[in-house]
């Protein structure tokens, strides 16, 4: 990784964070590592820090058999594990089949109210589902980035999910092209989940993510969401110049 | 029948908008106001609501009043409550079916709906005290948390006219600089519309309809409260078209007050809002010179506003699991737009052929359905 590592009052020698087995899958399929240089600043300087974790059903944590299962509350402990001596708070904003521009409009309410020191979002699924169109997409998507940035906010983009019978939905495949042209070209961290999660169900086919819908994710889904987020969070703390994201 | 009003025309204006509105990606939005204004049809319809309200009570004699006009306000705060309940579990059920027919279980996930299916013991206490919405249909509990606290306009403005606005007005300030709104449960957050701050549209619109205090100085400056709307408006359609949105970093505390908010409703998009009215009210003479197919049909709407609201948000839903199930086809949004707002205009014509039967029935024999007289 070709990271530039900043002396501060933190340890910055954060190790890459581990993948338990069945959520393990390469880096290439989690994210392209990306700087997230406000969040770095704000963990050198406070012991306390706000994660708006904001989306849709993935979000709220669907299919998991306890709030305590989603996927903001299993990171918020693996973060605290792995930045030892941080209080970390991840805030869980999910709205389950919520499209881009209304979950815009709720993450500029909560900046305002309660400026968060980095929002993930999770979108595209219900975008695709309910045919907004890719550029209208796009455009939305781009306008909160930048806003975001305008306000010196980090942000990293969560991915759509793998589901077998979406995988072949054109509007699915759309949604998730601009997903990673937006990441690629605003420079912004992008947690590839599609990848992850069909990287896992081909190299173990014995393994469930998925709820019985086949839609949502399962405990152990949520599990590995949690590693992947956390694991290219970890990774991009210190990132200076992000490398181009591999395609 | 009433005849086709202002009142109505703008009403009937804003539940098509808002149907239109609520289909995401509808290749017909684009011709909607909001594309080149910062407020949209909801403030317009609370605004109007303020002024139906005041209507209402100018209508109800005066003489030992007290008494029958909270019952007739709290009447009407249950027709919404129960129009509430009603469409969000019909919304629930085409849902539902959409999911079995198109083999198609995400769709249970949409707006917000599956804590319904999901965690079906605090979904139903939450959908009942309204701290469950679904996406979409959370502008009618933001109007049954008005018409409950309607009552206390008019016995405040009868009491100390000139009081009913700085409290009003101080109420939406406390909130914005607080942050405060309502809770939402079983889903963790707040209210999409915060009834604290979106009080004030209503208010206002109450106060506006009538002839005296804030509605007579309205009435009485009308040239130069135009000129000044002007500005208000072309700057909205500007920021809008730019699709600005203020950066909180560099605002002074409480940001509310200057970011274009929705959920608070942000100072900026209630005057705008406000001067949207002054600006256009009025032109409806003129258009139904030139126009009065459109009016009279939108006034029809208008007329009905509470029975065309929930078929429009049904429409709407259904609109979407049409796109889902089509691919969302310029053919297909122009089916939605074209069968949907001639479904409104049908649902309006059935209620008021309800009320002119009901009109024409002999005194104290009410026709077979008394609920239609809200």
């Amino acid at each position: 990784m070709t990271s530039t590592v900043c002396a501060g009052t933190f340890e910055p020698h954060v190790p890459a964070l581990p993948l338990s087995p069945p959520c393990a899958a390469p880096d290439r399929d989690i994210a392209a590592p990306a700087a997230l240089p406000n969040f770095t600043a704000a963990l050198e300087k406070r012991k306390a820090l706000r994660i708006l974790a904001i989306g849709s059903s993935s979000t709220a944590g669907l299919g998991a058999t306890s709030n305590g299962k989603s996927y903001p509350s299993r990171l918020e402990s693996i973060l605290e594990r792995a930045l030892k001596g941080i209080d970390i708070e991840v805030v869980n904003r999910g709205v389950s089949g919520e499209v881009a521009e209304i979950t815009a409009e709720r993450i500029r309410s909560e900046v305002a109210i309660d400026k968060p020191d980095l929002v993930l979002w999770q979108l595209g699924t219900n975008d695709a589902l309910i045919r907004v169109p890719p550029d209208e997409f796009e455009t939305e998507v781009r306008d909160l980035l930048r806003w975001l940035r305008d306000n010196k906010i980090d942000v990293v983009l969560v991915g759509m999910q793998y589901t077998t019978r979406l995988a072949r939905d054109p509007s699915y495949a759309e949604i998730r092209a601009r997903l990673q042209r937006i990441a690629t070209e605003e420079k912004v961290l992008y947690v590839r989940r599609y990848d992850a999660m069909r990287f896992i169900a081909q190299a173990h086919a014995e393994l469930r993510l998925m709820a019985r819908d086949e839609f949502h994710l399962n405990d152990l889904g949520y599990q590995c969401m949690a590693e992947h987020v956390a694991h290219a969070l970890v990774a991009s703390l210190y990132v200076k110049t992000p490398r181009p994201a591999a395609e | 029948m009433r005849e086709p009003n202002e009142i109505d025309f703008w009403r009937g204006f804003a539940l098509v908008t808002i149907f239109v509105n609520h289909v995401p990606g509808l290749y017909f939005e684009r011709f909607t106001y909001r594309n080149a204004s910062l407020s949209d049809a909801a403030e317009l319809f609370v605004l109007l609501a303020g002024w139906a309200l005041r209507k209402l009570v100018d209508s109800t004699p005066k003489e030992g009043a007290a008494a029958g006009l909270v019952f007739r306000l709290a009447g009407r705060a249950l027709d919404v409550y129960v129009a509430q309940l009603v469409i969000t579990e019909i919304a629930i059920a085409i849902l539902a079916a959409s999911s079995i027919l198109l083999d198609a279980p995400f769709l249970l996930d949409w707006h917000n709906a599956s804590a319904v299916f999901h965690d079906p013991v605090r979904a139903h206490i939450g959908t009942v005290v309204l701290t469950h919405q679904l996406g979409y249909f959370n502008i009618l509990p933001l109007y049954v948390v008005l018409m409950l606290g309607a009552p206390l306009i008019p016995s405040i403005h009868r009491a100390a006219p000139s009081a009913l606005l700085p409290a009003s007005l101080a109420i939406y300030a406390a909130t914005l600089v607080l942050g405060v709104n309502l809770p939402t449960w079983p889903i963790e957050g707040t209210w999409f519309f915060n009834p604290l701050a979106w009080q004030a549209v209503f208010v206002l619109g109450y106060l506006a309809a009538g002839t005296d205090g804030f509605g007579g100085f309205v009435r009485r400056h009308r040239t130069s409260l135009r000129w000044l709307a002007l500005p208000v408006v072309a700057l909205g359609a500007l920021a809008a078209l730019a699709r600005y949105s203020p950066d909180p970093i560099d605002l002074p505390e409480p940001t509310l007050f200057f970011m274009f908010d929705k959920t608070f409703l942000s100072p900026a998009r209630l005057l705008h809002a406000l001067a949207l009215a002054v600006l256009l009210g009025g032109a409806f003479a003129t258009i139904r010179r030139f126009l009065p197919p459109l009016t009279d049909y939108l006034a029809l709407l208008g007329r009905n506003s509470l029975q065309v609201f929930c078929a429009a948000s049904l429409l709407s839903l259904i609109g979407q699991i049409l796109r889902f199930a089509s691919g969302g086809t310029f053919a297909i949004d122009a089916v939605i737009v074209s069968v949907g707002v001639s479904i409104l205009g049908a649902v309006a014509w059935a209620s008021d052929s309800r009320e002119r039967l009901r009109r024409a029935s002999p005194k104290g024999q009410p026709p077979s359905s008394p609920a239609a007289s809200s």
